[in-house]
């Protein structure tokens, strides 16, 4: 037998988490083992119950039912301040009374470490985080976005917390800068070897940073997994929604082995059963516009419709077609050095194979 | 941002938006002045006026009304007196106000606290009964304390009800002034810091918790420092009415203690020397703006008010 | 911790009541006077009688007063709320220059003893050869409750977007037209609580009523050259209904607030 890389334990399980207020169930029944070292995201919509979880993750908010353990130990009654952990807000919540220095030192001062062991610590962190020195003593108000980022980052590893949470610190950054942190929150989590849990409605962000990804909606954790398993391999129509735009077709099994028909769009189907469920009656096709093509003279695929093209956008380096079929509008989407220059309002055909799409229950 | 095949948005219109008149932002800054012109004018008629009027008064000859027309600083000579007691009596005024503004302090904090953090759905009924008595004359409430601790009234019958001695006579005495004026001004107090503390965000408080502070470092490093804008305001008001507060000395103290501002009154009204009581208002207005500016001069309104 | 929590909140709350209790005890020793029989006031009440609240209500000198105290009010009231509306946007609306100096000078006041700046009010006129009658005790009061008005206003106005305001502008609406339809509906409830605030702080006012109102007399004014000199159980009687006056001006203000308020959510 090879030898085996030992398995990482849980540092982090929820059994059966559960928070209501009042009769809202905000967080519903939620099992998840976070393991150690790893980059962990959750994603979802706004008032999909992350923000409350991450909550209950930094003590903030008692579940309702459940329990939350680290290395084994029940920790639901642990108050933040006692809980080796450490969270970097939305809003960072910098101490706007304080500089950057006092901010990052603050873990250390009021565990009682003596000033100048702590400034060399302060020091040495703005260093990890890439803040000059001489923003030791700036007012923390007048940094700007990106340097608060990196001061709310620095004063959360003064802590040296074992897990850090991070709720959406990156929302209110610019695009291009936030590309940047992104890379750098990665790059620092390989250097710490921390364990790493961040909450945000970017797919996008979560795909850039993690190692896993839990996508949760209404309450729910609906899928757990690796970026490859929740791009490729959705458990269901909302996982693969917010994955980005696709598009989206209803079938129906027919009667006696006969094919898949489709119920929002005519014609039949070669639709491969839902990985869930081989057995299921009703299904969606969930096609990414990437794998849709325009088939000209001669050219097939095993699944067609008929549409007509009445818009096109650049998205940079690939041009995306709306195709009206019936009803529903397809989106195809091609890179753009094999743009067709069509006209608008011609009629198309568009195809796919069925290995190329995903089939995820109703 | 999960965007779904079904439902794609109407091609965007391609309207151009006129440019914003640049003369609107040159007329709104002109506006602001406007608007605050009545403000101006009524302050500089009723408060600005009058007070120079007490300033010219007070460099006229005493006991009488020979305002501009005389210039002597006999006044402030005699006010300046080592041998007169109104030394005393400002004395006996900076210790009721300090008193007043340290215990207050002390007396609010708590409620304010809970006005924020504990009443929750009960906090606007609560603010209400202590916004209340703010508008029941201040000597309808003070007699009232009158009629509580007086021979034979409700405390001292209550305890000669049940058996004792009788209650202890504490009014007339000074500090019976000082709770009269911890009484009268709490509400000064207590609004400003409460609105202080509103300004505590919630995030820095559990961000503080988090990050390993226990309950007094939370106190003292992230809460007392952030609402101290408002625990400022709360203690300069509550120290500048206390300079100038007479009503308790009057109704609660009787005669026992003679505070400046019945100093003040007297010299306008017993004794009739406008140019004497002219000078000591004079001299507690400095005093007071003198600390009001300072203080005013390390805050924001804009912020504590709740600008966004 | 939470045993701890809970030990704090229970604190609160206690010593919240406690303070409640006090404030309010002397007001009920007040009204617990004006139904006692006897000239003086005496613990335990032997005797109950509602002698002296019908001799104030009779008193025509008692009627005058109060006439006397609710006209000031009024005006003050209508006064006070036009001008600090004004002084609110200047307070807080809009970016000027001398935006920080104007903050500074409407606070002054407030901060400023009333006792002495009811004095040198008294002073002023007599300077400027102007009797005092109630007509001046308005203008004293305004000079102390425009301040007041102006901030609590202001906090509304802190509140408002103004792009509202440019949104309407930019919708092809008049300035007199954005002031109706944007601005005052929207500034209904500070505009109210602001109103509410200069009745009845009017209403109570002592200090300058005593300086600057000349012969006339408010019913603060009254009760305190009672309590000094003839006390009559009329005295607390006045007191009280002064009391319970200003309590139900509260509750209805506060009624109508609160369906401005709620009219503006739904």
């Amino acid at each position: 037998m090879t030898q085996e890389a030992a398995p990482k334990l849980p540092i982090l399980q929820l059994v059966g988490v559960r928070k209501t207020f009042n009769d809202f169930v905000a967080v519903e029944k939620i099992d998840l083992d976070v393991i150690e070292g790893e980059f962990l995201t959750i994603v979802g919509p706004s008032g999909s119950g992350k923000t409350t979880l991450l909550r209950m993750l930094a003590g903030m908010d008692q579940p309702s039912e459940g329990n939350i353990t680290l290395h084994g130990a029940r920790i639901n009654d642990v108050p933040p301040n006692k809980r080796p952990t450490c969270l970097v807000f939305q809003s960072l919540a910098l101490f706007p009374h304080k500089s950057v220095g006092d901010n990052i030192e603050f873990p250390l001062k009021v565990r009682g470490v003596d000033a100048k062991a702590r400034k060399a610590r302060a020091l040495e962190l703005m260093r990890v985080v890439r803040l000059p020195e001489s923003y030791y003593s700036k007012n923390v108000m007048k940094c700007s976005g990106g340097e608060r980022q990196r001061v709310a980052l620095a004063r959360a590893l003064a802590y040296d917390p074992e897990v850090l949470f991070f709720d959406e610190p990156l929302s209110a950054i610019d695009y291009k800068l936030k590309k940047v942190l992104e890379k750098e929150l990665k790059d620092l989590h390989k250097e710490t070897g921390k364990t790493f849990i961040y909450i945000t409605h970017s797919l996008e962000e979560a795909m850039v940073m993690s190692d896993r990804i839990g996508v949760m909606r209404a309450g729910r954790l609906v899928q757990v997994g690796t970026p490859e398993q929740i791009y490729n391999h959705p458990v269901d129509r909302f996982v693969s929604e917010f994955v980005g735009e696709v598009n989206v077709i209803e079938v129906k099994k027919g009667e006696d082995g006969a094919p898949w028909r489709g119920v929002d769009v005519p014609g039949a189907f070669h639709v491969r059963p839902p990985e869930e469920d081989a057995g299921a009656e009703h299904a969606f096709v969930v096609i990414r516009p990437e794998y849709l093509r325009f088939l000209g003279a001669g050219d097939t695929a095993q699944n067609s419709l008929k549409g007509t093209v009445y818009n096109e956008y650049s998205l940079g380096s690939r041009i995306q077609y709306q195709v009206r079929v019936g009803e529903k509008v397809m989106l195809v989407e091609l890179s753009r050095s094999k743009a067709l220059p069509i006209a608008a309002d011609r009629s198309v055909t568009v195809g796919w194979d069925a290995a190329d799409a995903i089939t995820v229950r109703a | 941002m999960a965007n779904t095949s079904l439902s794609h948005p109407a091609p965007p219109l391609s309207v151009e938006a006129a440019p914003a008149a640049p003369t609107r932002r040159d007329a709104l800054l002109s506006l602001g002045a406007r608007c605050s012109l009545p403000v101006i004018v009524l302050l500089a008629v009723g408060f600005v006026a009058p007070l120079i009027a007490i300033f010219a008064y007070s460099f006229a000859k005493p006991r009488t009304f020979e305002v501009f027309r005389s210039f002597t600083l006999v006044n402030y000579a005699e006010i300046f007196n080592v041998n007169n007691t109104v030394w005393l009596s400002f004395l006996w005024s900076l210790g009721f106000a300090f008193a007043t503004c340290a215990l207050l302090a002390v007396i609010a904090y708590p409620i304010a606290y809970g006005l924020n953090r504990v009443f929750g759905k009960w906090s606007s009924l609560v603010s209400i009964l202590f916004v209340f008595p703010l508008f029941v004359s201040e000597n309808v409430r003070l007699y009232g304390w009158v009629l509580f601790f007086i021979k034979n009234g409700v405390l001292d019958g209550t305890l000669k009800t049940l058996g004792f001695e009788g209650g202890p006579q504490v009014l007339y005495q000074p500090p019976m002034i000082l709770a009269g004026m911890l009484y009268v001004y709490l509400p000064f107090m207590l609004f400003p810091m409460t609105l202080g503390l509103a300004m505590v965000p919630r995030d820095l408080i559990d961000a503080a918790r988090d990050l390993g502070a226990n309950r007094w470092q939370i106190w003292r490093e992230v809460e007392l420092p952030l609402a101290m804008p408002g625990i400022l305001i709360g203690m300069l008001l509550t120290f500048v009415l206390g300079i100038g507060a007479v009503a308790e000395a009057k109704i609660l103290g009787g005669q026992s203690v003679i505070v400046i501002s019945h100093d003040i009154e007297i010299a306008f009204t017993y004794s009739q020397n406008w140019p004497l009581g002219s000078a000591l208002a004079v001299v507690v207005t400095i005093f007071i703006g003198a600390l009001t500016l300072a203080v005013f001069s390390r805050l924001d309104l804009d912020r504590l008010l709740g600008r966004r | 911790m939470e045993q701890e929590k809970a030990r704090t909140r229970l604190f609160i709350w206690l010593w919240t009541a406690f303070v409640v209790v006090l404030l309010y005890l002397p007001i009920f020793c007040g009204a617990l006077a004006s139904v006692s029989k006897g000239r003086y006031f005496a613990f335990p009440v032997r005797a109950f009688t509602s002698e002296w609240w019908e001799k104030t209500v009779d008193s025509i000198e008692i009627g005058m007063i109060v006439h006397t105290s609710l006209l000031v009010a009024a005006l003050v009231t209508v006064l006070s709320v036009v001008v600090a509306f004004f002084g609110a946007l200047a307070f807080a609306r809009y970016d000027w220059k001398g935006r920080r100096l104007f903050q500074k000078i409407v606070i002054l006041p407030i901060f400023f003893p009333q006792p002495v700046l009811g004095l040198a009010l008294l002073l002023w006129f007599s300077a400027a050869g102007i009797q005092t009658s109630w007509l001046t005790a308005v203008f004293a009061h305004l000079v102390w409750i425009v301040p007041v008005v102006t901030l609590v206003i202001a906090i509304q106005v802190y509140s408002f977007d103004p792009s509202l305001e440019e949104a309407a502008f930019d919708l092809g609406a008049t300035r007199w037209q954005v002031m109706r339809e944007v601005t005052l509906p929207i500034l209904w409830p500070g505009i109210w609580s602001g109103a509410l605030f200069a009745f009845l702080l009017s209403w109570g006012n002592f200090p300058l009523s005593l300086y600057t109102a000349g012969a006339d007399s408010t019913v603060p004014k009254w009760l305190y050259s009672k309590m000094v000199a003839g006390y009559t159980p009329m005295v607390p009687a006045l007191g009280t209904m002064s009391t319970l006056g200003a309590a139900s001006a509260l509750l209805l203000g506060g009624l109508v607030l609160w369906l401005l308020r709620r009219r503006a959510v739904a």
